[in-house]
Order: structure tokens, then sequence, then C-alpha cells
């Protein structure tokens, strides 16, 4: 029997590992359709995932946790050097934190160990800038079961250790540490998202803000519930499940297509895409969903998460002291700042890349996307309908989960129903188009045609040239003018990259090196080495025995 | 009873003593030496502890630790010293007043674990297995402290001397055991052997500290 010894390994699924597990799936899917199934460490990596999920014990849930952080680490590495030497160090401080923790009593340490450890896997503000460096280097669908899934696997273990394993000791604080680095994930995301170039950097970068979104909403529940308030804990809890079905869905799409993107251009560069809705139109199509769901348009799948969570702060904002209702409301702020910033990114992915007239050859010449991704794209968009249009009955699913978190919870229902919506909206615009058949304007009218919203070409450009439309870069600079040198500094860097991750690596660095000289001591070396250690443990030995 | 007694913990005494000598000798002859009276005095308790329990098989094995250890393996000894030139060479790898303290340190902890953990034995086996233990880490020490490959295996063989002496004096082992143990030391003696020919051939030097260089280097 592998494991620890005398007590084995064990696997157990109770709501929230099902949850979880069908939150994996669809991607996993995706992402072997769209051309990973060869690959035998995706498949490891997929293993590690399920294993982490579906453990009954400690032992099982570090052991999935490790394989597959070393499955991605190879993965990450197939892709880039420099990204995977980032991402094993911050592997490597999340195991340093986890693995103690899970085997500490129920506590304040052992809960600050475990938000540590799942944070910096999942990219929790102050320990995200490794993530939109890693998680783009590997092959696209590496990168969307990495985006979408691995960091729910790390926000698993936090909800499984905070919620359950450690509810006798559950303090309010615990719940305002989760908002509070949630609050920074999504600004700075956010922020981020916006600002980058690159697109699939862009993509981690709204992940971050997405498990900001998350780790809010766990954080009020995590308050609230150990603050005896069933109702905002339930809602709280089902903002944070629901935005992580959402997110699993819509940022697997949109990795993929980048990836697509990648194929036929050559480059996820912004400033160098431009009018691929015109060679590409149903990759295009996809990518517009994805980006609805990105952006948490209304009638998309990422609205109605974040309507809840919206509440669930405005309902903590009425709860606790001063200080407390002074926070919540700025935090309402902050997500307000979020949610426009998503907005303007994934206007700027799709008006930028998509729309307009290409900016470099390779651009024009794009041809639609493979077969494969189209698929693995189109199963996600599929799914994204019920989460998008049917909210209410994704909740009703998550019912068992939020019970098993929250015992006492007392769920309500969503006062937000898409579908009505869409069929209001749809007869609204039948009558207007009914109305102008019927009574409009006849005949005939000059005006000056419509080219796609370009202004006109400078003088000494006539025919137009496309470089001359605003780049990505321009797109952003308002918002880069205007917010990010007061939150990023002034070259807008992340202050997290200079302050914690530059001195983590130096700290990784110095260990290797210790590692590495301890590789290549000396006979005489290993051999003294052992012999201390012999004198150690007899010394050890007799002081007990005498003692 | 008396004098089984003391001249078995005598016996034991110039056994530890000559460990402790193995530790401040410099040159590789002197060490032979030491180790040689080390086996002798091996045998000769072997002799008196097979007189003492009126056990056969310990005169065996005396006789063999006294063909073997004491006539054999130093003969062989002297031959490669001889053969390689290294009468004169000697040097350590730590100064020879840390090493030294560094031994009685070890006796030290040789007494405190088994004096404590063997309460319930017999008063003679408790003293004869610090005796033995501590026989045993000095030997270990000595392989630890000495560059010199030769003066490496001495201190080996002096370990197993040490296991030995501890093999005999509990009342009941198994003959097997030992005979398994000898056995075990010649084939050592036999691989070293091969392995100090193969660095003569190599690097024309018995110091082990010409390899480590290389494997640095090479790596």
């Amino acid at each position: 029997m592998v494991g620890l010894p005398g007590q084995g390994m064990h696997v157990r699924l109770d709501a929230l590992s099902l949850l979880f597990l069908c939150i994996l799936g669809p991607q996993v899917l995706a992402s072997a359709v769209a051309g990973m199934r060869g690959s035998v460490t995706f498949w490891v990596f997929v293993l590690g995932m399920v294993l982490a999920l579906a453990a009954g014990d400690a032992f099982t849930l570090i052991f999935g946790f490790e394989l597959m952080s070393a499955a991605s680490w190879l993965l990450v590495l197939q892709g880039d050097q420099k990204p995977a030497a980032f991402y094993i160090t911050i592997a490597v401080f999340s195991a340093v934190c986890l693995i103690p923790a899970v085997f500490l009593p129920a506590g304040s340490v052992a809960f600050v160990l475990i938000v540590l450890g799942t944070g910096a896997k999942a990219g929790l503000a102050p320990l995200h800038s490794w993530l939109p460096k890693a998680h783009p280097a590997p092959p696209a669908g590496v990168s969307a079961v990495m985006s979408g899934g691995m960091v729910k696997v790390a926000l698993y273990v936090l909800i499984r250790y905070a919620f359950m394993v450690l509810a006798p000791a559950a303090q309010p604080w615990w719940g305002v540490v989760l908002i509070v680095a949630g609050i920074a994930s999504v600004v700075i995301g956010a922020l981020r998202a916006m600002l980058e170039v690159e697109m699939k950097t862009m993509l981690a970068c709204s992940t971050v803000e997405h498990v900001g979104l998350i780790a809010v909403g766990l954080g009020i529940a995590l308050r609230a519930k150990a603050m005896g308030d069933p109702a905002l804990a339930a809602l709280g809890l089902q903002a944070a499940l629901l935005c992580a079905v959402a997110h699993a869905l819509f940022k697997p799409l949109l990795f993929l297509g980048a990836g697509e993107v990648k194929h036929a251009v050559g480059t996820t560069s912004l400033n160098w895409l431009g009018g691929l809705m015109r060679g590409q139109p149903r990759l295009g199509g996809l990518m517009l969903l994805g980006a609805a769901g990105m952006a948490a348009l209304p009638l998309g799948p990422g609205f109605a998460p974040e309507f809840l969570l919206l509440h669930a702060v405005i309902g903590a904002a009425a709860t606790g002291g001063i200080l407390a209702r002074i926070g919540f409301t700025a935090a309402l702020a902050a997500l307000g700042l979020g949610a426009a910033l998503a907005l303007g990114a994934a206007v700027r992915l799709i008006g930028i890349g998509f729309l307009g007239r290409p900016r470099s050859l390779h651009a024009a010449a794009a041809e639609d996307g493979r077969r494969g991704p189209l698929i693995g794209m189109a199963l996600l968009a599929g799914l994204m309908l019920p989460v998008a249009l049917l909210p209410s009955l994704v909740l009703a699913a998550l019912v068992p989960v939020v019970r098993l978190l929250a015992p006492q919870a007392q769920l309500q229902a969503l006062a937000y129903a898409p579908l009505p919506l869409v069929l209001l909206a749809f007869i609204i615009a039948a009558a207007a188009g009914f109305v102008l058949q019927r009574w409009g304007v006849r005949g005939t009218r000059e005006v000056a045609a419509w080219n796609g919203g370009f202004g006109r070409a400078p003088a000494w450009l006539p025919f137009g040239d496309p470089a001359t439309q605003p780049s990505a870069t321009g797109f952003a600079e308002p918002v880069a003018r205007a917010i990010a040198r007061g939150v990023l500094g002034r070259d807008a860097t992340d202050p997290a990259e200079l302050y914690l991750m530059d001195p983590l690596r130096l700290l990784h660095l110095r260990g290797v090196r210790v590692a590495e000289r301890i590789r290549r001591a000396t006979i005489r070396e290993r051999l003294a080495f052992v012999f201390a250690a012999l004198v150690l443990f007899l010394l050890a030995l007799g002081l007990a025995e005498g003692g | 009873m008396t004098l089984t007694f003391s001249l078995a913990h005598l016996m034991g005494g110039i056994l530890l003593l000559c460990g402790f000598l193995l530790l401040s000798q410099r040159r590789l002859a002197a060490m032979i030496t030491l180790y040689q009276v080390q086996a002798f005095t091996l045998a000769a308790a072997a002799f008196w502890q097979g007189y003492a329990q009126s056990e056969v098989n310990l005169y065996l094995t005396g006789l063999i630790t006294l063909a073997l250890k004491a006539v054999l393996l130093p003969l062989g000894l002297r031959e490669i010293v001889r053969r390689f030139n290294l009468t004169r060479a000697v040097e350590t790898a730590m100064p020879m007043a840390l090493s030294m303290l560094l031994g009685v340190g070890l006796i030290g902890i040789a007494v405190l674990v088994v004096l404590p953990t063997t309460m319930n034995a017999v008063s003679l086996t408790r003293e004869d297995l610090a005796i033995a233990l501590s026989v045993v880490l000095l030997g270990l020490l000595v392989m630890t402290s000495r560059r010199s490959a030769l003066a490496q295996i001495i201190g080996f063989l002096s370990t197993e001397n040490g296991l030995v002496l501890a093999a005999i004096g509990m009342p009941g082992m198994p003959f097997v055991a030992e005979f398994s143990v000898a056995m075990l030391v010649l084939l050592a003696f036999l691989v070293v052997g091969v392995f100090l020919l193969r660095i003569r051939e190599h690097f024309d030097t018995l110091d082990v500290t010409g390899i480590e260089d290389i494997e640095r280097r090479g790596r």
C-alpha cells in the first residue's frame, strides 16, 4: 500500500469534490480535443489534480497537489525556461507552507499557512506576479487547464481547509484576510489585464482578477459564518462557487482561442493583430462569447456571480463595526473599478485584436482555426449557455455544496433571471423592427458611408495605413496615466514583484545552491555527514534514556 | 568470576586504547602496527571469552582473527605501503588535537548511550558493549578524518574489530555471524586493494583529494 506507514491512501468523494471535478471535466476534455491528448505529462498533470480533488486524507491531498505542481512545471518548462524558474520557486514556496499546515492542529497558524500555500498557487495577491509569466508559457491547451483548473484546485484546498477541516477554530479575521487579498488581486489583476499587450498574458492577468473575486466571496462567507450570519455566508459561497464554475468555462475557451490566433498569425501581441474577425469568423465569434463572460456583461456567464458578489459585499457592509462598514464600502468601489477595467480589457481584446483592419500581413492572411480546438471551444461555449441564461438552475445544483460548507446556511432565490430578459429584449427588438418596417421613413436619403468606426485617413496617407489605427498600447494609455502609475509605480511594474518575488527567488536560488553543494559533496564529506548523523542520533538516544 | 571480568575489561581497554592511538598516529606504518596489536588483543579476548563461556566457536573466532587480521591483513597492508613507497607519507585532514578531543567526546557518547539503555542486562555485557561501541565510533572517526585511502581502510578495519568485540562479549552469539563478518572484511580488503591499484595506475598517488578535484571539475 502506498502512503504513510499504517495509513495508506484514501479517496473519498463528497459534494465539494464532485463540484470541482465537474469544473475540471469540461476543460480537460476541451484541451484534450484541442490537441493535448498525446502528451503524457499533461495526463499526469490531470491525474495529480484529480487525486488532489478526490483525496480522502491529508497525505493523498498533498501527493496529488505536488504531482500537479511537478507535472505543470515540466509543461511550463517545455514552453520557456525563465517562467519555469519563477514557477518552481513559487511551487516550492507553496509546498513549504502547505505540507506542515495540513498536519498542524486546527488553529490560526494552520490557516495562515494554508492561505499562503494555496494563495501562492492560485495567484492571490500579493503572491500573484508569477502567474502572468508562467501561465502563458506552455502550449495553449496546458495554459487553459492551468488557468481554469489548477488555480481551482488550489482554491479547493483553501475551501476544504478553511470551511471544513479548520472550521472548529474559525475566526472572523480569517475572512478579512481573504477579502483584503482578494480585493488587491481584483484591482491589480484587472489593471494589468487592461495594460498587457500579449493576449495570453492579458488572459492570465484576468485570471488573477477572477481568483480575487472568488477569494472575496469566500472571505465574506468565512467571516459571516464565524460571526453567525448564515444568510450572508450562503450568499458569499454562492457567489464564489458560481464564479469558479463560470471562470472554468470561459477562461479555457479564451486560452484555446489565443492558441489558435498564435497558430494562424504567429504572434499573440495585440499590436500586430486586427481584423481577425474577417479571416476567422468562427474563432472570432467564440472569442466574443468568452470575452463577454470575462467582462461580466449582463446575459453572459460572468454576470450572475458578480451580481451575487456585489450583493454579498453590500450585505456585509451592514454588519460589524464602523471600520468594517467603511472597509466594505471601499471594497465595493474597488470591485466596481475591477469590473470596469475587466470590461475595458475585454473590449480591447475584441476591438483591437478581432475588429478593425489587420495591422500585419500575417494577421491579414490568417485562416480560420483548426477543427480540434474549435470543437473544444464550441464545447465550452455550449456549456456556458446554461450558466449564462439559467444561473438559478446552476445555483440549485450548488445547494448541497453550500449546505456542506455552511450547515446553517439560509439560501435565497436569485433575483436575476436572464432568460426572461433575453425574451423581453427579443420582443422589444422585434416590435421595433416591425414599427420601423410599418411606419418608417420611405424613400432614399444620401449620407456618408459608415466605414466601421475608422477616422479619416490623414492627408499624407490618402489610402490609409492600418498601422495608424489606435494600437493596444495606445488604447490602454489613458488608464495607464490615470490609474496604473499610481497603483503599480511609474514604469508599471508590479510592486509585489520587486518586494516579494525577487527575495523569494533569491532565497530559492540559495536553497538550490546548498542542495547542489550537498549533491557534489566528496566521499569523505558524505562519510562525515552520515557519521555526524549517527553520533547525533546516539546522543539523542543517550540523553533521552538518561533523562 | 571477578578474574573473568577484569581480564575481559582489560583486553577491551587495550582495544580501545589502540583505537584511540590510531587517531593520533601520522605515519601509516605505525597505524598498521597499532591495528595489528588491536587484532592480537582481539584474538586473545576471543580465546579468553571462549574459555570463560566454554564455547568452542569462540576459539575458532579467535583463530580466524589471529590468522586473518593479526597476521595476514597487516602483511598485505605493509606490502602495499612498501610497494607504493608510502613509508613516510601521512597527513591528516584535521588537526590532531581536535580529532583527539572528538575521540574523547565519542567515547563519552558511547558510555552515555549504552549504560542507561541496557540497565537490565548483565554487567559484563554492558561495559563490554560500551567499549565496543567506542571502538566502532573511533574507527569511523579515523575514516572521516584521514585523506589517505590506506588510512581510511585501517579505520574501517578497526571499526570491524569493535563489532567483533561486541559479538564475542555476548553469550550465545552464533558463530555464523562472525564468520560472515570476517569474510566481509576480507572481501572489502580485496576490493579496496584493487581500487588502490587502479588509483595508483591513474593518478600516481594514494591521496583521494586528487579524485575529489577531478570529480568536481568533471561535473
